[in-house]
């Protein structure tokens, strides 16, 4: 059910332009470049044996280092053939974060980006109506971003200190020792669960 | 917002010229006993809470045995506000202006953890509370809430208005905000919540 | 700064001169009978035709997604299901099935048909909310009475095996909170074997009731074309002949096992969406009554002890049932690295959650794919030129649920 098939078609076509792939959890994933991300997936929406006329969903994710890119993902389906495609456009985050709409091929596109722009602050080049979607008209920044505080309601303390409790929940990530400072141990740089703990073989049902 | 202590030596004269006797706790009595049988309530159905409250004024737990079966979605002739789910921001204003529309007596049921504090929603995008936007009268715990628990809630709204008196004045007043009151600057709503800081200022947070 | 909510920028650009009297601007909700949520929908109308529709979203906009980057892999459960709200077991399926493929995960068999047997009763509850509220629309009130009696019969199924009416917090990455209770067998196959006489009456009453034909039959058209354009999924693209069912598609949690038609119609007009629907109550009827012939006792949890809870008894007498206790507990478990999607069917149409874990024991980044959200952006297209009537009626027909599109 992967479009793994069509990755190989699509370096053939492009080139370059394709910069990595990679089979995660069983889905296809390729990685493009941004200049020619709308010529890749309208390249897949109208070859023929290609056939991804069904757009899934578009969404984008904050790494949260500054140094890894924000990547756009576009989960694209061939009906058809029953494949899935996941394509996604790494932006860095030192550049202005912009790529091209894909609402001419996809009319369902539309909203799609509206949120994406709304929830990430990416552009969308020649999107007719590019405006908030989900979050009020008072609301600045782009709540997805790591650097968005979720916006819970601290906690006085009776010695009068005024905490935030996400402060409390971040030594769970396995990155910063929060205020506990207690840094997770076998947490960092997990793989996989097998082998973590001692004694415990792994049972399948 | 809301209902307002005396503010004048006149208003508080005026209080005490209208003392209660037999005559005006009968009166009491007709009055609330006919608005808290016919309470029309305003659905306010944001979210789940909303599909039990069409539970609720469905055939097995039936709002129509307490007067309340005529839905009336305009606010204009509504008696009591259900706030039914949660209130995101972009919601508030909405909610208020609704609110505004009701004529008096109007009386607001929170309904649902959402609606009440903010519920398992402690973020960005949603009111802690519609008490912070309009004087609630009953809150409605659960997520969402049975409808026992919601018929629970009316009761209780009930036996409130079955202690309300004509005699006070300053029960049903309302001081309405102007079109500019509803909205306040960002440095504005800092310094009136100065001592304990202002948790609703979430995503301007240091 | 003082804010005010504005009109669109798109919005204000396109309102037609001042001074003109022959087009109407009105503003349909957020808080309106009919909009099944808080949708809000800017509408131009040449007298009772629609000229432009602009639907407004974003009013129940709850942020939680990102308030799922902050709770741990099981605690998201309870989020899940409230996004859509009448079809909350799909939600709860389709994040447990992304999270269980992430862990590579073992579900047990039992555990698999259960969840299938609720979602599919979960998918009827919905649709006989549709059809209430969808009749309310059309001014027939009766059968919400009758829609939502049957409901509360389901209503007492997921209260017996979870507690709620809804809302459910059953289902767990690894399989379910804890077994059916014993009631369960009896009850199930007593309201399913109740339904159909019901639904036989039903459908006299509405489904070929000529009042609700004279107004649904060829009113907003969405074509296949169109529909595979604007991403539109579930029944409404059904409707237009879209052969699109993940259940059949892409199978998952056993749904291969069990013998079921695709309701499908070519016309795809609001008969045709409420049509379907009506038949895919039927077919749910019978993957629940396969389910039930296939039940078998087994185990309802993943044995990994990395994923679930040891058995209380067992706390007890062993240390490490307390320490993987305590560590599920307070912290919760550590997916592998990586990134996951996994579409299901929703009550709505096509619903997945596309889950990235950084290795931490939270969710790096959830983003669910909302059947309405993108079914929602049929109804301009669909409603443009026609009357303002069919317009209330055609969103009832799309079947969005706020809280899906707003997340």
């Amino acid at each position: 059910m992967s479009g793994a098939t069509s990755v190989a078609a699509l370096r053939a076509a492009f080139g370059g332009a394709v910069e990595r792939d990679d089979l995660i959890c069983g889905d296809a994933v390729v990685w493009v470049a941004a200049a020619r991300s709308h010529e890749i997936l309208a390249w897949l929406r109208d070859t023929p044996g290609q056939d991804y006329n069904y757009l899934v969903d578009i969404t984008a994710v904050d790494y949260r280092d500054p140094e890894l890119p924000l990547e756009v993902c576009y989960q694209v389906r061939a009906l058809a053939r029953a494949e899935d495609l996941r394509v996604k456009v790494a932006l860095a985050k030192d550049a202005p974060l912009v790529v091209e709409s894909v609402v001419n091929l996809w009319r369902g596109a539309d909203w799609l980006e509206r949120e994406t722009f709304d929830m990430l602050g990416i552009e969308f080049e020649g999107h007719p109506n590019l405006r908030k979607l989900l979050t009020p008209e008072d609301l600045d920044g782009h709540p997805h971003r790591k650097d968005f505080p979720l916006g819970e309601t601290p906690t006085l303390f009776n010695d009068g200190r005024f905490l935030d409790p996400a402060a409390f929940r971040a030594g769970l990530t396995g990155r910063n020792p929060g205020l506990t400072g207690w840094s997770g141990g076998a947490r960092r740089g997990v793989t996989s669960t097998e082998g973590a703990l001692p004694g415990e073989g792994r049972d399948k049902a | 917002m809301g209902l307002t202590p005396p503010s004048t030596p006149a208003e508080a004269a005026a209080l005490d010229a209208a003392s209660p006797n037999f005559i005006t706790t009968r009166l009491d009595f007709l009055q609330n006993w006919a608005r808290s049988n016919s309470l029309w309530p305003m659905p306010f159905g944001t979210a789940c809470c909303a599909i039990e409250f069409m539970a609720s004024a469905a055939g097995r737990f039936d709002l129509s045995r307490f007067g309340m079966e005529r839905m009336s979605f305009s606010p204009r002739q509504a008696d009591v506000l259900i706030c039914a789910g949660r209130l995101p921001f972009k919601l508030a204003p909405v909610i208020r202006r609704v609110w505004d529309q009701m004529p008096q007596p109007k009386w607001v049921i929170s309904m649902g953890a959402c609606a009440s504090t903010g519920g398992m929603f402690d973020n960005y995008a949603v009111v802690q509370g519609i008490d912070t936007i309009i004087p609630v009268d009953v809150y409605v715990p659960g997520c969402p809430p049975r409808p026992e628990g919601l018929i629970y809630g009316i009761m209780m709204l009930q036996k409130k208005i079955q202690g309300e008196t004509f005699t006070d004045p300053t029960l049903r007043q309302e001081h309405l905000v102007n079109s500019d009151g509803l909205f306040l600057e960002p440095q504005r709503i800092d310094e009136l919540s100065e001592p304990f800081g202002n948790s609703v200022h979430q995503t301007r947070s240091a | 700064m003082s804010v005010k909510p504005v009109n669109p920028p798109q919005v204000e650009a396109e309102l037609p001169g001042s001074f003109s009297t022959r087009y109407m601007r009105i503003n349909v909700g957020p808080q309106h009978p009919s909009t099944h949520g808080v949708l809000r929908l800017v509408v131009d109308l040449d007298g009772e035709q629609i000229v432009s529709l602009k639907p407004q979203v974003g009013y129940l906009h709850t942020g939680f997604e990102k308030t799922m980057e902050n709770r741990t892999y099981q605690q998201c459960v309870t989020y899940s299901n409230r996004m859509d709200y009448l079809h909350a077991f799909a939600h709860d399926l389709a994040y447990v099935l992304a999270v269980e493929k992430l862990m590579d995960a073992r579900v047990p068999v039992r555990a698999q048909r259960i969840r299938v047997i609720l979602t599919e009763l979960n998918r009827i509850a919905s649709h006989l909310v549709f059809f209430g509220t969808g009749m309310l629309d059309m001014g027939a009130l009766t059968p919400y009475f009758y829609c939502m009696r049957e409901r509360e019969g389901l209503m007492d199924i997921f209260e017996a095996v979870s507690g709620v009416r809804m809302n459910y917090g059953y289902f767990r990455v690894g399989g379910l909170y804890q077994d059916v209770p014993d009631t369960f067998e009896p009850m199930v196959p007593k309201w399913i074997d109740a339904f159909p006489k019901h639904t036989d009456e039903y459908f006299n009453l509405f489904m070929a009731n000529s009042i609700l034909k004279a107004r649904t039959q060829g009113v907003a058209v969405v074509t296949r074309d169109m529909a595979i354009d604007y991403a539109l999924t579930g029944p409404s693209a059904r409707a237009s002949g879209v052969p699109l069912d993940y259940r059949k598609a892409a199978p998952y949690s056993g749904y291969e096992d069990y013998v079921f038609d695709v309701p499908m119609r070519e016309e795809g007009d609001i008969y045709a969406r409420m049509a379907v629907r009506f038949e895919e109550m039927l077919e749910s009827c019978k993957i629940v009554r396969q389910a039930l012939d296939l039940l078998e006792p087994g185990p309802v949890k993943d044995p990994d002890r990395r994923i679930s809870l040891p058995p209380r008894r067992e706390l007890e007498n062993s240390m490490e049932a307390v320490i993987f206790h305590f560590k599920l507990v307070t912290e919760g478990f550590h997916p592998p690295k990586g990134e996951v999607y996994v579409p299901t069917e929703s009550a709505r149409g096509e619903l997945g959650y596309y889950v990235i874990s950084d290795g931490g024991s939270m969710p790096y980044r959830v983003k669910v794919k909302a059947p309405s959200l993108a079914n929602l952006q049929s109804l301009e297209p669909s409603s443009i030129g026609g009357l303002f009537a069919d317009m209330v009626i055609n969103i009832a027909s799309f079947d969005p649920v706020l809280g899906d599109v707003d997340k």
